[in-house]
């Protein structure tokens, strides 16, 4: 069974993007922390990961770099969650090695979709 | 009100206040609902020697210390005993929580501000000092209490 | 766009952006109070930051367009805060205060469904704001490194697995507790040479208890005193925390924030348990004689526990509310500088006991009076430079204020080296003003009696009589409702000296309870000599009083009922509270005293009640106001009328009139 990983400080956002991926099949799990992210990545194989830039702990774009950065996991894709006039955040996600990224407020179909496309290629 | 910020949009131009009824000797009498606290029955009184004279004395709401203002005593009127319909209504005055005891206590009304007259200085027995206003509800006439009048201790309000 | 299907979550948005407002409000408050401090203000903005992000981000989830734009541009202001483009100046600070009511506002309208207001205007004013010249020259450092004395660095790491998962033990939790150690300067993720991720923390503490610390090496994280070498396998040198994992607003520290409201309610419920427990007593000791003597021990003992238990809880949540004195005392040099400055005084100001702790409550009642206690020293008390050097004195004056604690009193003294208390022109202005003289006007209590009564002075007269200002009387009426006292002592020529004693536990204490006439009085014990008993055939009338025979002298006595205008049947034995020693003692009588217990003190505050000789309130168990009198008080302005033979003394009301 596929695993996603979601990844935002804001619990009212990681409600709404399992409530996206409910018609995935694949286990949801969550982190509110760029180091949780990291430890969940660590602890089981993930295979997608959902994530917003701004953490408390660690910045988004360096939880990028470190998963980029690491032999077992330098291919997860990751879907990054920004803002709309947030250009800049963008393109750095974009060198950091993100794999698409989606902007708010998008439609759950949307990101649904994008989350099937990249399983099905894992 | 939302615990979100300020208030939302602007209210319509005729403001619309709440007022708590009460009777005090025969007469209907009116405090805005956001000045009270609350309403409770009354039992007793514990009575504090060398206070204002309209005060019955002391009783504890909630929790708090609250002075018992007879009504009936601070209009001129004669007191008399307490029974299953006396009311305390603790009112707020800035940080002052203080209780009224009127006779009985009535309904919940809702008035716009252009309802209610000022006080005409030759009505009979009332100083203008207490009272804010009068409106009419019906075939009633309603005095508006001016809170702040009512809870100051300087005078008396009327000849004994 | 998803009509419908996010508006599912509306509660949850609203909850977090309440969450995210109030800690906004919180941070904006510590940045107004950091202006200019670099390193303070750092992780201040960066919270700010990350709060107006976070409600950009869900407000953009929820579709409310003019909230999000909000947020962005109080988000971009941040950001050129935090770049150091702009420095954080009070209009600034005015400025996020109104973003984030009217973010408040706007989201509190699309809650209640109205119509929201307009945000162009202070957006355009954020914006410019942001946009202003006049960057900072030097880049900040990095406060969060810099050890403070008596810190040491330690470095942990920290391996997780799916067991220590399961046992519920994740990075989170390893933070959490190591905050609770120290201050953590850095964490971050590391990458051993076979894959295996380990998270790295710096922490600095001054805890040298090697306890605390090895209680953690239990749970998987292994814990080194940093020697200041890197080494690889992942731990970090301590010298530089890695860039972009700076910990920022996670600051962790050891204190919580505790709502003043909350711990008002735990006192409460204590003294709610207090009064349980006294009812609790009653009954039992209305049962006692159906219980066979091996049960009632245990009952005994069992209550006694009780009682214990209450005791030291009360004392455990008094502490909790105690804050050093130092934090009136902060405001002070300022005080005194500006007034000085004003006044033409050299004045120096020495702070003592600083670290007294004292109720948080008395804090916040106490800033005033003393600020006006130490204002009055300046400008009233500090003679001119001339005029000191005439005198052979220093040229500044010196104005100590100290704090200190004895036993269940906490004595907060100003005292300052002026010219004293002028008792003559203190009279002259009683005189002027229609007050009654007092019968020693050398006693320095009559004096201040004088000098706190209402009307004494105004303001124009202060500065004529070398007495102190209007507000005099407002120190004394907010010491007195705290139960304190204000004492005075003054030579003149040489300075005076103010004290304000409060008791420590304010709110519960040990009261004998008296009944006369059928009510009940409390009277707290400290202020009672001893409780004795009385055959009415012994009193003897003497003049206008009552005496009776006491330790080979004469008591006399001073009827409560008489006082109260309580009716009273005439009885063959009855019972009086000695108050005061020696020649001074008085005896208070009542019909009985009827038991001694601890009592919860409510306070009267209400103008119209507040009235001498009354103390406060309490409830003994069956929610009637039971008044806490005090008997010092009472039998001063009794003997004082009786001293002056003016009149009757013997009813309450012409006494104090």
């Amino acid at each position: 069974m596929h695993k996603v990983l979601i990844v935002d400080d804001s619990p009212t956002l990681r409600k709404m993007v399992r409530a996206s991926l409910a018609g995935v099949a694949a286990d949801l799990l969550e982190a509110a922390t760029g180091l949780e992210a990291i430890e969940q990545l660590a602890l089981s194989p993930i295979q997608l990961i959902v994530l917003d830039l701004n953490m408390p702990d660690m910045h988004g774009i360096d939880v990028m770099k470190f998963v980029r950065g690491h032999r077992n996991y330098k291919d997860v894709p990751i879907i990054v969650l920004t803002t709309r006039n947030d250009e800049a955040s963008r393109r750095t996600a974009a060198e950091a090695g993100a794999t698409t990224y989606l902007t708010k407020p998008f439609l759950p179909q949307t990101l649904a979709t994008a989350a099937r496309s990249l399983l099905e290629h894992v | 009100m939302p615990p979100l910020g300020e208030g939302c949009s602007p209210r319509a131009a005729r403001t619309m206040d709440t007022f708590i009824l009460f009777l005090v000797a025969g007469t209907t009498y009116a405090v805005r609902s956001r000045e009270v606290q609350h309403m409770e029955m009354l039992e007793q009184v514990t009575r504090v020697p060398n206070a204002a004279p309209f005060v019955d004395g002391v009783v504890f709401s909630r929790g708090q210390v609250v002075p018992a203002v007879n009504l009936r005593a601070r209009f001129g009127f004669e007191r008399t005993p307490y029974d299953l319909r006396t009311r305390l209504i603790v009112v707020r005055d800035d940080d002052r929580s203080v209780g009224l005891v009127a006779d009985e206590g009535r309904e919940f009304i809702k008035l716009a501000a252009d309802a209610i007259q000022p006080p005409q200085d030759a009505l009979a027995g009332l100083s203008g000092r207490y009272v804010e206003g009068i409106a009419s509800i019906g075939d009633r006439l309603v005095l508006v209490l001016n809170l702040k009048q009512l809870l100051s201790f300087s005078e008396p309000l009327v000849a004994a | 766009m998803s009509e419908g299907f996010f508006d599912g979550f509306l509660d949850d948005y609203f909850a977090e952006c309440e969450e995210h407002l109030t800690g906004a409000r919180r941070a904006l408050l510590a940045l107004e109070s950091s202006i200019g401090d670099a390193a303070a203000e750092r992780p201040v903005i960066d919270e700010l930051f990350r709060y107006f992000h976070s409600l950009k981000g869900i407000s953009a989830m929820v579709e409310l367009r003019p909230a999000e734009e909000l947020a962005h541009h109080l988000e971009d202001y941040l950001r050129a805060l935090r770049q150091r483009e702009v420095a954080v100046t009070p209009v600034g600070i005015e400025v996020l205060e109104q973003g984030i009511q009217r973010l408040g506002a706007v989201i509190g309208a699309h809650r209640s469904k109205q119509t929201p207001p307009s945000t162009d205007d202070l957006a355009a004013r954020i914006a410019s704001l942001a946009a202003l010249p006049g960057g900072l020259a030097a880049p900040a450092q990095s406060a969060s490194a810099a050890a403070s004395s008596g810190e040491r660095f330690w470095t942990c790491t920290f391996v997780p697995t799916r067991e220590l998962m399961e046992r519920g033990i994740g990075v989170d939790v390893i933070r959490k507790k190591l905050a609770e150690v120290g201050r953590i300067v850095d964490a971050a993720p590391r990458v051993a040479p076979d894959g295996t991720i380990a998270f790295a923390f710096t922490v600095a503490t001054t805890t040298d208890d090697r306890e605390a610390l090895d209680e953690l090496m239990a749970d998987g994280i292994v814990l080194e005193l940093a020697g200041g070498a890197a080494t690889d396998g992942g731990l970090l040198p301590v010298a530089q925390p890695l860039e972009g994992t700076h910990f920022g607003s996670v600051a962790p520290s050891h204190v919580v924030r505790v709502d003043m409201t909350r711990l008002d309610e735990l006192i409460q419920s204590v003294g709610d348990l207090v009064i349980s427990r006294a009812r609790l007593v009653d009954s039992l000791s209305r049962i006692e004689r159906h219980v066979p003597s091996a049960e009632w021990r245990a009952i005994q003992e069992n209550t006694l526990a009780i009682d214990r238990q209450l005791r030291m809880l009360r004392e455990k949540i008094m502490r909790v509310r105690l804050v050093p004195i130092g934090e009136i005392f902060r405001r002070m040099p300022f005080v005194v500088r500006d007034l000085a400055r004003e006044s033409g005084r050299k004045v120096t100001l020495e702070l003592r006991g600083q670290s007294t702790e004292i109720d948080k409550y008395l804090i916040e009642r106490m800033m005033d009076p003393v600020v006006h206690l130490v204002r009055n020293a300046v400008s009233h008390g500090i003679e001119p430079a001339e005029e000191r050097i005439a005198k052979g004195k220093p040229p500044d004056g010196t104005i100590t204020l100290s704090a200190s604690t004895v036993g269940e009193v906490f004595t907060i003294e100003v005292m300052d080296d002026g010219h004293g208390i002028d008792a003559a022109a203190v009279i002259a202005q009683a005189r002027a003003v229609g007050l009654p003289i007092p019968l020693d006007p050398s006693d320095p209590q009559a004096l201040l009696a004088l000098i706190c009564a209402p009307g004494f002075s105004t303001t124009a007269d202060a500065d004529r009589v070398s007495g102190r200002g209007v507000g005099m009387a407002v120190v004394k009426s907010t010491v007195e409702e705290l139960s304190g006292t204000i004492r005075l002592e003054s030579t003149p020529g040489v300075g005076t000296r103010f004290f304000i004693d409060l008791p420590l536990t304010l709110a519960i204490t040990d009261a004998l309870i008296g009944r006369v006439g059928g009510e009940s009085f409390a009277v707290p014990q400290g202020a009672v000599r001893e409780v004795i008993e009385i055959a009415s055939a012994d009193v003897r009338a003497l003049e206008q009083n009552e005496v009776v025979p006491y330790r080979g002298a004469s008591l006399p006595i001073v009827r409560l009922g008489k006082l109260l205008g309580i009716a009273e049947e005439p009885v063959e034995r009855f019972h009086a509270f000695v108050i005061g020693t020696g020649s001074a003692a008085v005896g208070l009588a009542v019909h009985r005293v009827v038991g001694h217990r601890e009592i919860v003190v409510r306070a009267i505050t209400d103008p119209l009640v507040k009235v001498a000789g009354i103390s406060g309130a309490t409830d003994l168990g069956d929610g009637r106001v039971v008044l806490i009198l005090d008997p010092v008080l009472i039998v001063r302005l009794v003997c004082d009328r009786a001293a002056r033979s003016v009149g009757d003394a013997s009813t309450w009301g012409r006494m104090l009139a």
